[in-house]
């Protein structure tokens, strides 16, 4: 008996020996964003002519392995803070926001890691919004613009002859389809909603050169153009030129509105064609236009864009986990991997080498890329950036039950400065 | 080998131990992490750092729409448990009496109870819709209405709305816990207070409403605290949307975590909600006992 337990003991040491002689692996923890249905499958699947994101990566890149998981958006946020609150951070991360998470100290600078060649890649005005103290913390991995889109044939019926450019022509043309169609089709959308009503901020207060920031870049909620701009907004909503229901309906809504036809127009994202063609609406005619704008002001597309950012580890093979995660990046922005990436939830790219491949296969693409060009972005990197997010919303809405716009952007003001 | 038949003092101890282990770590364990988190600072990218005190107590209750908040709770609570036990009462009474058909008007009553409550909330969420919902389509077609009605007009309405469906959900639960209790009262009392002329009033507060007590108690217990908990219906329905003036404490507070990333007063808040509900509960456990008691 006593033999026996000997031999299992010596056998379970030398096993091990050898499983720690075999470690030289390293494996990096991946989070990835889930944008669409596609993207567990093109990651962990088999989407890729095949196989997937991490089977490919691991063949080409042996000594690497990947533990990458795929999160909704809806958990995302509370994964990741979990995971550090529990000192588990993952190495390599795919969200929108990092200034949290750079000013906490918990990211690497992306020179540690970042290839040159591939750093030269990126669009330079995506990597600007990444900076603070003047560290790159993070790369984009896509970005999306947003665009009027507008159903032709309702503004035709109506007697709206020209696509509206200014808010006078807006409130004209809503006017003629109310006048038209009565209740049954709702002239323009608005999405206050607490899924994403800093959009809204951004398109009626950038249409009026307004917005979050003065031009030295400190906040400027409570300027008169951003007074006048949510005023106009919630006009829009009480002159019944809207959706009902602004602080509840989405733009999810907004989107299967437009594809039932019961929307005239809808600011919306680029993915858009996309949307309606996978939700099965057929017979809008649609096409895009630049957002309205006061008079006097000009129009600006909204761009969205997202990142990939590295986690500090702290370990003693730092160097080795950079160049694993500098792989990474090289093995995802290669354009044979990326194009097929971008394209596939309807995205617009962030490095330059994928431009060609994208026009050629969808040239309806470059349109989109020069709207990016006059993009504005959030002012995600300020610290504050994620209580004026939530601030802007409780504004439109508290404006939205009879609360004053001034008042309320004045509250917001001075709590956002006295931090 | 004979003594394995001998009762020691510690037995019941070693029997109820497995339960105990479960207890401590799947409930007491988590209370214990949370009320920790609640007196400590945590970044909005999560680290946890030092003890602070009541800090983020103040930094809850402080907020401008707290009371909002708390006002919301309290109406929702009351009216959802008050008038689903007055109302769930009434049914069980109804379905107590034998009728043809009462297997399948017993039955019929479960349904809102045996669906998941985030799908009926999905559910009249579709129906109580303006531009394609049920209720203005059914109105329309029969000609009730001419141009559809906009059942969600004011956030005062959507509350409504949520209270009403929190009603119609819970409506269940008392019927039949009030059920069980109405089949357990002997018959032979009805039969004697017939006899003697009491009329329907006075058999139902002298021999119905004494004799359900125990078990309408239990029900308004559980109902406090799954009501006052009950998260699906607002979140599905208004998010508390608009700026948090249909929230109750349980959205708010998950709002403020994984919305506003504020895990600190969020966390605080459910501590100050477990509290309530601890105080409300021995209240009316107290009061309960004490009527029964004095019978």
């Amino acid at each position: 008996m006593k033999k026996l337990v000997a031999l299992i003991l010596a056998v379970t040491v030398l096993l091990s020996v050898a499983v720690l002689a075999m470690a030289d692996d390293i494996t990096l923890d991946v989070i990835i964003a889930q944008y669409g249905p596609k993207t567990q499958d093109w990651f962990l699947g088999t989407a890729m002519d095949g196989s997937n994101f991490k089977a490919k990566f691991e063949e080409a890149n042996p000594g690497v392995k990947l533990n990458l998981e795929v999160v909704s958006w809806n958990d995302l946020y509370t994964v990741v803070s979990t995971r550090i609150s529990n000192n588990n951070a993952p190495d390599i991360l795919n969200i929108d926001v990092f200034a949290d998470y750079a000013n906490e100290g918990l990211l690497l600078p992306v020179s540690d890691y970042c290839p040159e060649e591939l750093y030269k890649d990126f669009f330079p005005s995506f990597i600007q919004e990444s900076v603070i103290d003047g560290t790159v913390w993070a790369v984009p991995d896509l970005a999306s613009a947003r665009a009027l889109y507008y159903n032709v044939d309702l503004l035709k019926e109506a007697g709206v002859e020209a696509v509206p450019t200014t808010w006078a022509e807006l409130e004209d043309a809503a006017q003629a389809i109310v006048d038209f169609y009565g209740g049954e089709v709702y002239p323009w959308g608005i999405d206050m909603t607490t899924d994403e009503g800093q959009a809204a901020f951004a398109y009626y207060t950038w249409a009026n050169n307004g917005g979050f920031v003065d031009e030295k870049g400190d906040w400027a909620l409570n300027s008169d153009a951003n007074v006048e701009a949510i005023e106009y907004a919630l006009s829009l909503v009480k002159n019944g030129y809207t959706n009902p229901n602004p602080a509840t309906q989405t733009r999810y809504d907004l989107q299967d509105m437009f594809g039932a036809g019961k929307l005239a127009m809808v600011i919306a994202p680029n993915s858009v064609p996309a949307y309606i063609a996978e939700k099965g609406y057929t017979g809008v005619n649609f096409a895009t236009a630049s957002i309205p704008h006061n008079e006097g002001a000009s129009s600006s597309s909204v761009g969205v864009m997202d990142r990939i950012m590295a986690f500090r580890d702290d370990s003693a093979d730092q160097a080795a986990r950079n160049e694993a995660i500098g792989k990474f990046l090289t093995f995802f922005y290669d354009p044979a991997n990326y194009v097929g990436w971008v394209s596939m939830e309807g995205f617009l790219p962030a490095v330059n080498s994928a431009v060609g491949a994208l026009v050629e296969s969808d040239p309806s693409f470059e349109a989109w890329l020069s709207v990016l060009d006059s993009a504005k972005f959030y002012p995600t990197t300020k610290a504050e950036w994620n209580d004026v997010k939530q601030g802007v919303i409780a504004v439109e809405q508290s404006a939205l039950t009879g609360g004053d716009v001034r008042q309320l952007l004045d509250e917001l003001q001075a709590k956002v400065s006295a931090k | 080998m004979n003594n394995i038949f001998v009762r020691h003092k510690w037995d019941p101890y070693l029997w109820i131990l497995p339960s105990v282990l479960l207890m401590l770590i799947f409930v007491i364990f988590p209370i214990g992490i949370v009320f920790r988190l609640a007196f400590s600072d945590i970044s909005r990218a999560g680290v946890v750092g030092e003890f602070i005190g009541l800090g983020n107590f103040i930094s809850a209750v402080s907020a401008p729409v707290f009371p909002t908040v708390l006002m919301n709770t309290l109406i929702w609570v009351v009216s959802v448990v008050g008038l689903s036990t007055l109302i769930g009462f009434t049914a069980a009474m109804v379905l107590n009496q034998p009728f043809f058909g009462r297997k399948i008007a017993r039955s019929i009553i479960v349904f809102p109870w045996a669906a998941s409550l985030v799908i009926q909330a999905s559910v009249w969420n579709y129906i109580i819709k303006m531009e394609y919902g049920n209720l203005n389509n059914i109105l329309l077609n029969f000609g009730v209405i001419k141009n559809a009605i906009n059942w969600r007009a004011t956030y005062q309405i959507e509350f409504i709305w949520e209270c009403a469906i929190g009603i119609i959900v819970t409506i269940p639960f008392v019927t039949f816990t009030v059920l069980s209790g109405l089949q357990s009262i002997d018959s032979s009392y009805y039969e004697a207070a017939t006899v003697d002329g009491a009329s329907f009033g006075q058999k139902l507060f002298n021999i119905t409403l004494p004799l359900v007590r125990p078990s309408l108690t239990v029900s308004t217990v559980l109902n406090i605290i799954y009501v006052f908990n009950s998260f699906p219906i607002i979140y599905t329905i208004t998010k508390g949307a608009p700026a948090n003036k249909t929230d109750t404490m349980v959205t708010y507070l998950y709002m403020l975590a994984f919305y506003d990333q504020k895990k600190g007063p969020a966390t605080a808040l459910s501590v100050i909600g477990f509290l309530i509900l601890c105080l409300a509960s021995s209240i009316y456990m107290i009061v309960t006992m004490r009527k029964e008691e004095a019978l």
